[in-house]
């Protein structure tokens, strides 16, 4: 019995990260404020970047990309758009990975804005010429400033997350 | 400096064909396959429309009852919210009461005169449009689109470039129609454009969204004395759109001249599809 409970318990520590990030594709849930215009964030972004980057056994490739699928259903983006970027932006998570020995929250934040500027550009680059829906280049670089400047918040949450669950869990 | 080649593409081939234990995927196939999606969805073709349309109508139902702990969050919020103000409400009201009891008998004599009027000109006191009820079931606000998504599709009749309102005033248009569901872009959005016409001078202009709340009229006559007495109504010029619907009022904000919406986005609960006009007003 306090085996299965161990193993019930593992499991939902490890999908929580995962089940975060479809509820807030799928859901109404907002990370922009309609008084406040200029503030919104990425929060998919953060999420990925950091769980593939630090353990990617949490999150499969295949979910971010049905994650992204689901998000652009969601917002009516064309198919793959999102999925695209979200790929992009666990590549250079997974190339981050390879390359650094010993990686911190400075190393993780400034590599992070690689991962925004390529994935933000690849959102752009589709939406501008595969789609009719208009951009504001300037509510996308606001997000991408947002995204980076909260990316040290949620990674001290992420890393307290990881090491009282996740690495007490692995024991 | 070869070396640091070398390291950059090993670093690189690794993460795109690199598969872990828990990776059943490698990074390079699924990027594939995004890409191999996307163009697929570009191709606009009949069999494609269908899937999306089915998966579109899937995802929404799931997406409704993933955000009902939101709905019922945020509606608890109001709920207490408004009860703080009512106190405040309730001075403001009895003051205004006064003031109308004043009123009362002024208004009197004009709903008898506007009733003798009406009788003489025979207008019609229906509503000038068919329209069918919708509920909003998500009305996701993403940092660059203002849409929002309707229980009813084409099983109800809604069919793409409807009106769509909100307390009989404008509130956007359908741009996406799935059988049992559709998408209402807002007035307020990036990609709205609504040619219009403005009380009582006639002049003629373009209702463009700024993903803010309140939209800016452009493409005005050069000669335009804005007044805020204005009121802005569609023309119908595009022929999409029937002439006359009410959408807001002219204000000068922020060196723009923008429309202060009759029908608030972010209070969209439940619309009325415009499906057909009973009377044209216009032609009468």
């Amino acid at each position: 019995m306090a085996i299965i409970f161990k193993g019930f318990k593992e499991t939902i520590f490890r999908t929580l990260p995962l089940i975060v990030l479809f509820y807030i594709c799928i859901s109404e849930f907002h990370t922009q404020f309609f008084y406040w215009k200029i503030f919104s964030f990425n929060l998919q972004f953060i999420i990925i970047y950091y769980w593939i980057l630090r353990d990617p056994s949490i999150l499969g490739y295949g979910f971010v990309f049905l994650a992204g699928l689901t998000n652009d259903v969601v917002l009516n983006l064309p198919l793959g758009t999102s999925a695209l970027s979200y790929l992009f932006v666990s590549l250079v998570a997974a190339y981050v990975r390879n390359a650094t020995v010993r990686s911190s929250l400075f190393t993780d934040w400034f590599t992070f804005i690689i991962a925004i500027l390529i994935g933000n550009f690849l959102y752009y680059f589709l939406m501008n010429n595969f789609s009719d829906l208009g951009l504001s280049y300037t509510d996308l670089f606001y997000n991408s400033l947002f995204t980076f400047i909260l990316f040290p918040a949620f990674w001290l949450i992420f890393d307290i997350y990881k090491k009282i669950f996740i690495s007490r869990v692995n024991d | 400096m070869s070396t640091s080649r070398d390291d950059f593409g090993i670093a690189i081939r690794s993460a795109l064909l690199q598969r872990g234990a828990k990776q059943k995927f490698s990074l390079f196939v699924l990027i594939l396959l995004s890409a191999f999606i996307f163009a697929l969805d570009n191709t606009n073709l009949k069999p494609i429309k269908i899937l999306r349309s089915i998966l579109n109508d899937g995802v929404y139902r799931i997406s409704a009852i993933s955000s009902s702990p939101i709905k019922f969050s945020s509606a608890t919020k109001n709920f207490f919210s408004n009860h703080i103000l009512v106190y405040n409400e309730n001075k403001k009201l009895r003051s205004e009461l006064n003031s109308l009891k004043e009123r009362k008998f002024e208004n009197l004599y004009l709903e008898t005169e506007n009733k003798k009027l009406q009788e003489i000109l025979n207008i019609e006191k229906e509503s000038v449009f068919q329209t069918t009820t919708a509920k909003v079931i998500i009305d996701k606000n993403s940092p660059y689109l203002n849409s929002v998504v309707l229980n009813k599709g084409t099983s109800a009749g809604i069919k793409l470039g409807m009106p769509v309102l909100s307390n009989g005033y404008l509130a956007g248009r359908i741009v996406e129609v799935n059988f049992f569901s559709s998408r209402v872009l807002l007035l307020n959005d990036l990609n709205s454009r609504i040619p219009v016409v403005i009380s009582p001078n006639g002049s003629q202009a373009i209702l463009l969204g700024s993903g803010k709340k309140k939209p800016n009229l452009e493409y005005l006559p050069e000669n335009f004395e804005m007044n805020e007495t204005n009121l802005v109504f569609t023309s119908g010029k595009d022929g999409v759109f029937y002439d006359g619907i009410s959408i807001g009022q002219v204000v000068f904000e922020d060196d723009k001249i923008k429309v202060d919406l009759f029908s608030d986005p972010n209070q969209l609960l439940f619309v009325n599809v415009v499906v057909d006009k009973i009377i044209d007003i216009g032609g009468k």
